[in-house]
Formats: structure tokens, C-alpha cells, sequence
């Protein structure tokens, strides 16, 4: 058995950013609190720096996985132009890319004006979110994205082992935009011999994702 | 690694319902695309790979009263495991003990009867049964049913990668049984076609409106169309236990992303590249050893030729034969991947390569050509069999004989 | 035109959701595609929904796109031409 530990976590909110426990920022109480993605995600992204301007360009899920693999890769040293081979991404919700897909839907919606988005389409799949990770940290390995009931710390913790069979290392985790709420744990796997690295299992995942931030 | 082998094998497609169905018409080299005739999109001078079939047809056909709450996408994936299952024999009584799984693979899942019954839902409550059918879960779910009481799974998942989800349906499978997690397992994936993945296609620009034409120096895009299909994978022994002759092995799958762009495949095909070679070195095999490669080539400009350029990354200047059967059931998107395993598979234990129709002219940067006439007699031992989808992700399959 | 082209250029912030620049971030004669705009065929693609949209110009084929789109002036001078509103 391997001994594999989670290297880096981040968690995005309706309330904040966190990046392994410490807290990076809340968001203001007075934000618009029926879609936290008006001013909450811009707000992250220029709080961290982030300079992508395909970042601008994402639907509502890419944007929080994107900002949360931004947070994890940089604790890690690891934003920059190398092609890393190894990496494989894996993404979990259950909303998959339904809040791209109404947006879409309003462009088709009527026949007055039906003007079919090309860049809100290329959304309407949820595994986009996991391509959109691989383009910016240039990862080749396996990607995939599952769409469960609920929060799922054994099935996710499954997948990672599997996919650590032929993986060095996995990004991702548990990415959910719906209804103008989010809600992400993303962590970086692989095997570490650092005492003060958490274990990668289902229970820690579980304690992680609890935290209160 | 454990061997795998594929003991059964379900379709429906544009070529028509059944494995000798679609044999038949791959060997008569008859295209199913054709004028939209089930779609009730704006876009009719659009050509498409539908199946045949209405929805009250596939109804009646699956003895369901004309008023039964279930998707398009759900229908075609329940024609298609009933063949599949009952070609393998998963029948009670031959599964004593066993753990069967089954994955499905779908994106579009429910949304054909959900874009009809829109307003209703807006505006009322009529219909709203049917939202609790829109999801790709839903879909999965439903289709298992239809195989109950015999078969009972231990595991029922759904897999949506875009356009390479069936195909990485089979590379979770063979995952499942390698770690000992399934002793059977049923994957492959459904597709209805749907007004919302016609117009987001056409506002790609990337429809064409006359039949696709694969490899073509002048190819204008691709046809949509609907399918699914199934395999059934188990280990040797488990089929010989329950008395079942396999028809072929599953060898290897490889899975990588090409980390470019959302829709679009890097200029040298870097992920599609990748994942020839892991599945190669899965299967152990020299790309020599392939026979022949049934491409994603769906006809747009941009995949014909990276995929081209992989291909010849991998192989050299000794690419086995090429084909890409789009042409003759469009491009049916999540199942494309099990639709074209079953054509992989059929090639291989029929000995036949089929065709790349409406291929005139050899693309500039590629030193090959597809196959354009059905080769019979082929002697094929590994067939390869490409699925490339939005999101860069990229996966290969091989299927070798027994 | 130079109406046209600052309408022009608050739009493409707009529809191609360039967060980060202003109107005057923009060169008209610059190229807008393979420069450091950083647009991509989506992008084209979505200027070409705008273009039917506000416009009423329909193109048939994406690789039209290619010379209209060379730059903000360009594609002002190809809307002045060819718009029916």
C-alpha cells in the first residue's frame, strides 16, 4: 500500500477561502446573497494575485475549481509553464454543469431571440471543469468528472487510489456551483514521507471538508 | 494484468438495432445518415445519424404502454443491454455469487424530453414527472431496470467525459475487475440526439450539411448522431464457470489529457498521441502490432488532421489501415465510444476492415489515406479504437483476439 | 466610424467578457486574435453571434470571420457595410 498524503487542500464557500486550514479571505456579508458568483469570485482571484485572463472567460464551475487549483498548486510551487506528465485530475459534484446549462438555455430559450452562445455552450459539460485544470497547470494525466448524489468522501477517496495506480499525482476533489451557491474541497495527492501531511483517506477528507475553514 | 475478455455485445445506432444488423450494413457499406426525420430541430437541412426508430416505436418494441415516463436516451440504452446481456448470459441461475457492474456512459441524458416539456415545466406543473428524469444518473438508473430481476448489480455509475465517456466506460470497468471490485461488468454508454446539443454543435460552426466526409482534404464538420451500445467484460474464468464462449479480450485503454484547449485538439495531437501509447503499453503491444484503427475522425478540420498527425507520431510511416465510421452512423457524441468498440469488435471476429465513405482526397500534412474499400479477409489479431472528447480528453481502446 | 468602433470595442468586452481591459485598453488597428488579447476560436465564434445579434449580419462560414476580424477597424468597416440594422 502506498502511503499517500494530501499535499495541499483548498476550500471555496459561499463564506470563504481557505487554502490547508488557514484562512485567505470571507466575503463581505452585504454581496448579493442569492448568486455568490457576482463579485465573490472576482473578489478571490484579485485577492490571489491570479493573472489568467481565460479566467474571465469561464462559466460559474470552472471558475471555483480554477481558483481553488490556483490556491493548491501555488502552495506547492508548481504554477509554471513545465508540462507535468504525471498529473492526473479527477472532479466530483452533483450539480454537474447544470448552471451553464440554464445559462445556455436562455440564449435558445425563445424565438425572438434565439442566439445559441458558442462560449456559454462549451461549458454545458460538466468534465470541462477538469479540462480547465489541466490546460492551466498543464497536466497530461487521466482526467475525469463524476457527478454523485452528495458529497462522497469514499467514492472520491476510491477514485484517487485508482487513479494513483497509474498516477504520480491527482488534483481535484469536490467542485459544486448551483443555484448561485458553492461549495469546493480540492486537494493535490501523491505519496509523501512528511510527518506533518495528512493522510489521504475517506475520514480526513470527511474532517477537511467539516472544518470551519 | 489479468486477461479480460468481452463475452457480449449490444447496439443500436443509425445502422439499425442489433450486432448482425450493423455488420451488415458496414459491409454493404450503407451510411444511416440521412434527412432529419425524428428531431424536431430548425436546422433540417442538417443531416443525422437518428435511429430509425420513434420514440412510440421503441416503446412498443420494449412492451411499454405508449404513456411510460422514460427518455429517448433511456430506450436506446435499454435495446441495447438486453442484447448485449442476453449474448453474454446474464441470466439468473449463471450468476451465483457474482458481482455485476454496469456503467453507463451519457451527457445529454434526459435533456431531449426536458427542451420539449420546457414550458410546461416554466409555466406549470404538467409533465414534471419527467424532471426527475433529466439527469444522467436518472438515465443510468432507469436502464438498469430493465434487466431486473436477473440481473441484480452491485454497482451502477455513470460516466460523462463528453465524447470519450464510452470509452472510458470501458477503461473503469476494466479497473473494476483487475482490483477484484467486479466479477462482471456491463458498460458502454446511450445518446439521444437533442435540440440543445444540435444548436451548441451548429454554433461551433463545426455541423456539415451534406454526409461527413472523414480524412477529407475538404471535409466541412460533423453529423450528429444517436446510438448505444454495450459490452460485457469478465475474466476467462469467470465466463468459462458460467459456460459462456468470449468473443474476443479487451487489451488495453489509456486515458490522457491533452491540457490545450476546451473544444479544441492541440496542434499535434499531444493527448491523442498519449493515449495510443498507454494503451499500447497496456496491452504490451508494438503499434506494429495493430491491424487496424478505427479512428475518432469526425470530420472537422481540426480532429481529422491532429488525430492524423498522432497516428503518425505513434505508427511512423507505417499506419496500419485507418477508418473512422462517423460517416456511417454521424456522431452519436457519449456512446460514440461503445458504438465504436462494438464495429471494432465486429471487425475483428468477422475479419473485415470497413470503409471510410465520402473519402476523395488525402489531407495535406498526413501521409496517410483511410481504407475506401471494404477489405474482407483481413487477417486482424489488435484492433484500436480512438475517442477523443471536449475538455482534451483522450482515450484509446485495443480489443485483440482470443 | 469612430462611433462605431468605441461601441464596437464595449462590446467585445462584453460578449467575450474581458474583465480586465477598457475601451481604451483596446487598439483598434491592432490585431485582435493572436495577439496579447489572447482570443481563441470560441472567441471568434462569439463575435460572430454578436454580429448577427446586433447587426443583422449572418455569416455562413467561420473562416469568413478571419479577415473581419483582423482588427476593431476592420471589423467596424466590414459592420458599416454589411449591416441591415
Amino acid at each position: 500500500m502506498k502511503n499517500l498524503k494530501i499535499l495541499s487542500y483548498s476550500r471555496i464557500t459561499d463564506d470563504f477561502v481557505s487554502l490547508n486550514g488557514d484562512l485567505i479571505l470571507c466575503r463581505s456579508a452585504s454581496d448579493e446573497p442569492n448568486d455568490v458568483a457576482k463579485h465573490w469570485f472576482s473578489e478571490i482571484y484579485n485577492k490571489i494575485g491570479m493573472e489568467y485572463p481565460k479566467f474571465f472567460k469561464m462559466d460559474r464551475l470552472c471558475k471555483a475549481g480554477t481558483l481553488a487549483a490556483e490556491l493548491v498548486m501555488r502552495s506547492l510551487n508548481l504554477v509554471n509553464d513545465s508540462v507535468k506528465e504525471n498529473w492526473a485530475v479527477l472532479c466530483f459534484n452533483a450539480a454537474g454543469s447544470l448552471d451553464d446549462d440554464r445559462t445556455y438555455q436562455q440564449t435558445i430559450q425563445t424565438k425572438e431571440n434565439f442566439f445559441p452562445s458558442p462560449a456559454v455552450f462549451v461549458y454545458t459539460l460538466a468534465n470541462i471543469v477538469s479540462g480547465e485544470i489541466a490546460i492551466r497547470h498543464h497536466l497530461r494525466g487521466e482526467s475525469s468528472c463524476f457527478v454523485l448524489e452528495d458529497f462522497s468522501a469514499p467514492m472520491i477517496s476510491r477514485a484517487f487510489e485508482d487513479a494513483l495506480d497509474t498516477a504520480e499525482f491527482v488534483l481535484g476533489g469536490w467542485i459544486e456551483f448551483d443555484k448561485g451557491h458553492c461549495d469546493v474541497l480540492l486537494c493535490a495527492v501523491g505519496t509523501g514521507n512528511e510527518a506533518e501531511l495528512t493522510d489521504f483517506s475517506a475520514e480526513n477528507l470527511i474532517s477537511i471538508y467539516q472544518k470551519k475553514y | 494484468m489479468n486477461e479480460i475478455v468481452v463475452t457480449g455485445m449490444g447496439v443500436i445506432s443509425a445502422l439499425g438495432r442489433g450486432v448482425e444488423q450493423t455488420a451488415s450494413m458496414l459491409l454493404q457499406e450503407k451510411s444511416g445518415v440521412d434527412k432529419m426525420r425524428i428531431l424536431k430541430s430548425k436546422y433540417t437541412s442538417l443531416p443525422v445519424g437518428e435511429v430509425h426508430e420513434t420514440t412510440e416505436e421503441l416503446l412498443d418494441s420494449l412492451h411499454y404502454r405508449r404513456d411510460k415516463v422514460i427518455t429517448r436516451t433511456t430506450l436506446l440504452g435499454q435495446a441495447a443491454l438486453l442484447e448485449a446481456t442476453q449474448m453474454a448470459k446474464l441470466q439468473k441461475g449463471l450468476l451465483e455469487g457474482k458481482r455485476v457492474a454496469f456503467i453507463s456512459a451519457t451527457t445529454v441524458g434526459g435533456m431531449e424530453k426536458s427542451e420539449q416539456l420546457y414550458h410546461d415545466f416554466l409555466y406549470g406543473t404538467e409533465h414534471s414527472e419527467y424532471i426527475a428524469l433529466h439527469d444522467c444518473g436518472a438515465c443510468t438508473n432507469m436502464i438498469a431496470e430493465i434487466t431486473e430481476p436477473d440481473i441484480h448489480y452491485s454497482m451502477v455509475t455513470t460516466i460523462s467525459t463528453a465524447c470519450s465517456s464510452a470509452a472510458n466506460a470501458f477503461l473503469l470497468a476494466a479497473n473494476l475487475l483487475r482490483t477484484g471490485r467486479a466479477d462482471i461488468v456491463v458498460a458502454g454508454g446511450t445518446e439521444c440526439l437533442s435540440k440543445f446539443h444540435l444548436d451548441g454543435f451548429n454554433s461551433l460552426m463545426i455541423l456539415d450539411d451534406e454526409v461527413c466526409k472523414p480524412f477529407d482534404k475538404n471535409r466541412k464538420g460533423i453529423n450528429l448522431g444517436e446510438a448505444a451500445a454495450y459490452l460485457v467484460l469478465e475474466s476467462p474464468q469467470t465466463a468459462k464457470e458460467r459456460g459462456v464462449e468470449p468473443l474476443c479480450r479487451y487489451t488495453g485503454g489509456g486515458n490522457r489529457c491533452d491540457a490545450f484547449h476546451q473544444t479544441a485538439s492541440s496542434p499535434n495531437g499531444e493527448g491523442a498521441y498519449q493515449s495510443m501509447i498507454q494503451a499500447l503499453e497496456e496491452a504490451g503491444l508494438q503499434p506494429s502490432d495493430i491491424d487496424y484503427i478505427n479512428a475518432h475522425g469526425t470530420g472537422t478540420a481540426n480532429n481529422d488532421e491532429t488525430e492524423g498527425l498522432a497516428v503518425m507520431r505513434v505508427f511512423g510511416d507505417r499506419v496500419p489501415p485507418i477508418s473512422s465510421t462517423k460517416a456511417f452512423t454521424g456522431h452519436s457524441t457519449s456512446a460514440a465510444g461503445a458504438l465504436e468498440a462494438v464495429i471494432s469488435i465486429l471487425a475483428l471476429t468477422r475479419n473485415f476492415i470497413p470503409v471510410s465513405l465520402n473519402f476523395k482526397e488525402k489531407i495535406d500534412t498526413l501521409n496517410f489515406t483511410p481504407v475506401t474499400k471494404t477489405i474482407r479477409n483481413a487477417k486482424l489479431r489488435h484492433v484500436m479504437t480512438n475517442s477523443f472528447g471536449f475538455g482534451g480528453n483522450d482515450t484509446s481502446c485495443i480489443f485483440s483476439k482470443l | 466610424m469612430d462611433q462605431l468602433i468605441e461601441e464596437l470595442k464595449k462590446e467585445i468586452i462584453e460578449v467575450l467578457n474581458l474583465e480586465d481591459k477598457k475601451p481604451e485598453d483596446i487598439d483598434e488597428n491592432a490585431p485582435l486574435f493572436g495577439g496579447e488579447t489572447g482570443l481563441d476560436s470560441i472567441d471568434a465564434l462569439e463575435l460572430i453571434v454578436m454580429m448577427e445579434k446586433n447587426y443583422g449580419i449572418k455569416l455562413q462560414n467561420a473562416a469568413e470571420g478571419k479577415e473581419i476580424f483582423k482588427s476593431v477597424r476592420t471589423m467596424a468597416e466590414y459592420i458599416k457595410e454589411h449591416r441591415t440594422k
